[in-house]
């Protein structure tokens, strides 16, 4: 991210996943959607909504921490920041300073597989922010000072969310200790070592290789004519030459043959305990019953686990869960925060005993149709934003290859059965293709262990 | 080389749509604007009280209410009543804050009818169950434990509340401490519910796809019998400026940054120069080339972020300046914020190019603020609440545009204290920063693990 300041409108992964079957078809035509694809392989895909004079542009740059390796975890996210500290026909910081200066305000987030660009401005301001988003594509400049600044930035945000955070530091450890050789592994925000030694070269291979015009696929939405957007990406995105394109990962992360453990010991008051199981790509056919099978076990105070953990059993004081959409197969996570007093076996077991349920006995009538109703309902809160209509047929666009499939996601969440949850459950949800981390806290000692 | 232009003033700004506001013989009011765009309906129902309501050292009274109005009301137990918003994808939530009792909700607009049947029912007939109640108090004090095992960020401004209010009411731990939860009985929600809850409190906004005519007699039906609250709403005073400076240390011993912020009171929600002082704020430590984040992040990469930021309220609530940075760091950074503050209240910083860029981009954003319905319904409710005409909408582009040189000085002076005058509050490692950080003025030092949010 490369600010939390601006964090207004951004939805979570969880319900940016929530795109489903809307029963109803009030203001969603998709034949208002169009795209194009420009001579050197950009995609621009423009939806025209008139509701407020204003738009949001998300730029998809297929890139993520999947592509890095070791001395080199974390350049993904430190791109997204560079990417606003000048080119060679601006200053650094003149990016924001002009933006801002016409009412327009961004940010970014990178995840394990894209890294995306976000604008929100006025529409008359439409021509500026595609020219400077076409300036930082062509000439992104590496100044060493500016790198030098930046470095520390992505030092401190990795502060903020790892090391002083117990959760994100306990997830760093499970991440890693559950892929053996699939990049997925890397943390995002990267190793402290390699934040402290990428070199300038690095920064410049990697951006020609993956800041490619044909490794983008830019979503506009709002009140923009598909005409204007086409003819200024014609302008200012189609001169930018096409590069070869990236090698494919080839690495397939190799079946896990066994539950796996790793233990972080901390200065807290609170156990922390956490799953993370090997699951399934985005374009899976089988991703629309994971997405429902995850609501049903952990999604709100009338999920599964939070009845029978916190509601009953009283072994934690909340569970959550996380998957996110991916070129590759990546984890389906749950989280678990025990009193401080906790039990961490006891909730290990309670945890365990719920999930073999769902393989064994698979899911009721009634928690099927009501994940189905939530799916539906967050696909309508989904869309109610330009940001959010813009995150879903981008979404759409590179992990499903065709922003259309957005309009045809209902029958697929419809089609969803409970054998189908049953069987992704015993396929998925086992212990051996599991990874346990446990966060144990330590007083006063801090990484001495007890 | 391009210039840094102002846009071509290309915003106008919002204007409030059509809406019914009625207003029901026991006092409740109602406020009713259609949207049809998608088929939801969204609503906000605001009680007058919130943590204002709590009794002496009870905080979280009415935080724990809150959660216990979902736990079962009507015909249904905490189950059945999860379980029926649920099964129709319908969200429904009640939660307490500084000034009122809030519960938000949204369904798709063919459950309208389920929607209004639950929402009368948490407020008119909650089940209140005491065994509900331990369960939620014993969750909360939990809760904060864990809170200070996570983003340290998150949980600051509980501590400069606290710090800066001391024992007036904004200085209250909404949610509660784990000192004030360990006391709270079953009896002292039902008592806050018996005492603090009723229909002339109740606002309720609604947005969305129905038919005004028709949810005006559904609503009307719903809450018209209810009867009103048996006290009168609680009343809070102005809180008094802090003169001096006065420093708190929270002792988070291994902290890899520390968690620091500058504070004094503010201004309240009616403040007429709203929206000069919204712009100077954008320009202190509100966007992103902020003086604020200019200083502490783009030029020196000292934070991931830095702002300045106001809580408004009935009466003036804080003005805070907030940010972290690594331990070794912590001086650098402190003294670099006192240093840019210093600056801003002298007049070095703002100038009529950085005015015009404040103007537009504040306008730019604005219309990005009121796009949904629950945003609207939210946008309504505190209309009402506050007291506030719908000109504090439709006037605010208006006002933005005319925003001089003249009003950024006034302002600044008016709302900002002198650097002389902060309440600051530093988390982080105690004795890696203790010595460096007593030159900002006389300390008082307290541990995260205290089980109160103050020493006092």
């Amino acid at each position: 991210m490369k600010s939390a300041l601006l964090l207004t409108g951004l939805l979570t992964m969880q319900s940016v996943m929530a795109a489903a079957p809307p029963k109803v078809s009030n203001g969603l035509d998709p034949a208002v959607v169009q795209s194009v694809t420009l001579k050197n392989g950009m995609t621009v895909i423009v939806w025209p909504k008139h509701d407020i004079p204003n738009v949001a542009l998300y730029n998809f740059v297929k890139v993520g921490s999947r592509n890095e390796s070791p001395g080199i975890t974390g350049l993904a996210h430190f791109f997204e920041h560079m990417m606003f500290n000048g080119t060679a026909k601006r200053e650094p910081g003149e990016f924001d300073r002009i933006m801002e200066g016409q009412g327009a305000s961004n940010n970014a987030y990178t995840s394990d597989d894209v890294t995306v660009y976000q604008d929100w401005f006025p529409k008359a301001t439409l021509s500026t922010i595609i020219e400077l988003e076409a300036d930082r594509l062509q000439n992104l400049a590496f100044v060493p000072k500016v790198v030098e600044s930046e470095r520390q930035v992505v030092y401190s945000e990795r502060r903020l969310r790892t090391e002083d955070d117990n959760q994100g530091k306990l997830m760093e450890q499970v991440q890693a200790t559950a892929f053996v050789a699939h990049p997925y592994g890397n943390p995002t925000i990267g190793w402290p070592s390699d934040i402290q030694s990428w070199r300038i070269e690095d920064l410049q291979q990697f951006f020609k290789m993956y800041y490619a015009p044909n490794n983008c696929t830019m979503v506009i939405v709002g009140d923009v004519q598909p005409q204007e957007v086409f003819a200024l990406a014609r302008e200012h995105l189609e001169p930018i030459p096409a590069q070869t394109p990236p090698l494919p990962i080839r690495t397939k992360e190799p079946e896990q043959l066994g539950e796996r453990r790793v233990t972080v010991h901390a200065e807290a008051q609170t156990p922390l305990l956490q799953f993370a199981y090997h699951s399934l790509a985005a374009a899976d056919p089988e991703m629309p019953a994971l997405e429902l099978m995850m609501r049903i076990l952990a999604q709100g105070d009338s999920s599964r686990l939070h009845r029978a953990l916190v509601e009953q059993d009283k072994v934690a004081i909340a569970v959550d869960n996380f998957w996110q959409e991916g070129f590759d197969p990546g984890l389906s996570w749950f989280f678990l925060t025990l009193p401080a007093d906790g039990d961490v076996a006891k909730a290990e077991a309670a945890f365990t005993r719920e999930i073999a349920k769902v393989a064994e006995s698979g899911v009721t009538v009634a928690e099927l149709a009501k994940a189905k109703s939530l799916v539906i309902a967050d696909f309508w809160r989904g869309l109610a934003t330009i940001n959010g209509k813009a995150q879903q047929l981008g979404s759409y666009a590179v992990f499903h290859g065709d922003q259309r499939k957005l309009f045809d996601a209902p029958a697929t969440y419809e089609k969803v059965t409970s054998e189908q949850i049953k069987a992704l459950a015993a396929k998925i949800l086992t212990i051996n293709n599991r990874t346990v981390g446990v966060l144990v806290p330590v007083m006063g000692e801090a990484g001495e262990g007890p | 080389m391009s210039a840094v232009q102002a846009g071509e003033s290309p915003v106008v700004g919002v204007r409030v749509p059509a809406f019914e506001r009625v207003v029901l013989g026991n006092g409740a009011t109602l406020l009713l604007m259609e949207r049809h765009d998608i088929p939801l309906v969204g609503f906000q129902a605001i009680l007058r009280g919130g943590a204002l309501g709590d009794a002496a050292g009870k905080w979280g009274t009415a935080s724990l209410l809150a959660g216990l109005l979902e736990k079962g009301a009507g015909k249904r137990d905490a189950y059945a009543f999860a379980d029926a918003s649920a099964a129709v994808g319908g969200t429904l939530g009640a939660d307490a804050g500084l000034e009122a009792l809030t519960v938000s909700g949204e369904f798709l607009a063919r459950d309208q009818a389920l929607m209004i049947e639950l929402l009368a029912d948490l407020l008119q007939r909650p089940n209140l169950d005491a065994a509900e109640f331990e369960k939620l108090r014993e969750r909360q004090i939990e809760f904060i434990r864990a809170a200070k095992d996570g983003d340290l960020s998150a949980i600051l401004p509980t501590y400069g509340a606290a710090a800066l209010f001391k024992d007036h009411p904004y200085g209250r731990p909404v949610s509660g401490s784990e000192t004030s939860l360990a006391k709270l009985t079953h009896a002292d929600a039902t008592g806050y519910y018996r005492d603090q809850v009723g229909a002339d409190r109740l606002i309720i906004s609604m947005t969305g796809d129905f038919k005004s005519a028709d949810m005006k007699k559904r609503l009307t039906e719903a809450f018209g019998g209810w009867a009103k609250a048996k006290t009168a709403a609680p009343v809070v005073l102005p809180p008094a400026k802090v003169a001096g400076r006065h420093v708190l240390l929270v002792d988070a011993p291994g902290a890899a940054q520390t968690y620091f912020l500058m504070s004094n009171v503010g201004v309240n929600r009616k403040y007429p120069g709203r929206a000069p002082l919204d712009v100077v704020n954008t320009l202190f430590g509100g966007r992103f080339t902020s003086m604020l984040n200019s200083e502490l992040r783009i030029k020196s990469g000292l934070t991931y972020g830095a702002r300045s930021q106001l809580v408004r309220p009935t009466q003036p609530g804080q003005w805070q300046i907030s940010t972290y940075t690594r331990t070794d760091a912590t001086v650098q950074a402190a003294d670099l914020a006192l240093e840019t503050f210093g600056k801003f209240k002298q007049g070095g910083g703002i100038d009529a190019a950085a005015l015009d860029s404040g103007k537009t981009y504040v306008l730019g954003q604005f219309p990005t603020a009121l796009e949904t319905s629950p945003q609207w319904a939210r946008q309504l409710a505190e209309l009402e609440f506050y007291g506030l005409e719908r000109s504090y909408v439709d006037g605010y582009g208006p006002a933005l545009a005319a925003v001089t040189m003249a009003d950024v000085t006034r302002v600044s002076a008016e709302v900002y204290p002198a650097a002389d005058d902060l309440v600051i509050v530093f988390i982080g490692d105690a004795a890696k920063i203790r010595d460096g950080i007593k030159k900002y003025g006389p300390l008082t030092e307290m541990k995260l693990t205290d089980p109160a949010f103050s020493r006092l």
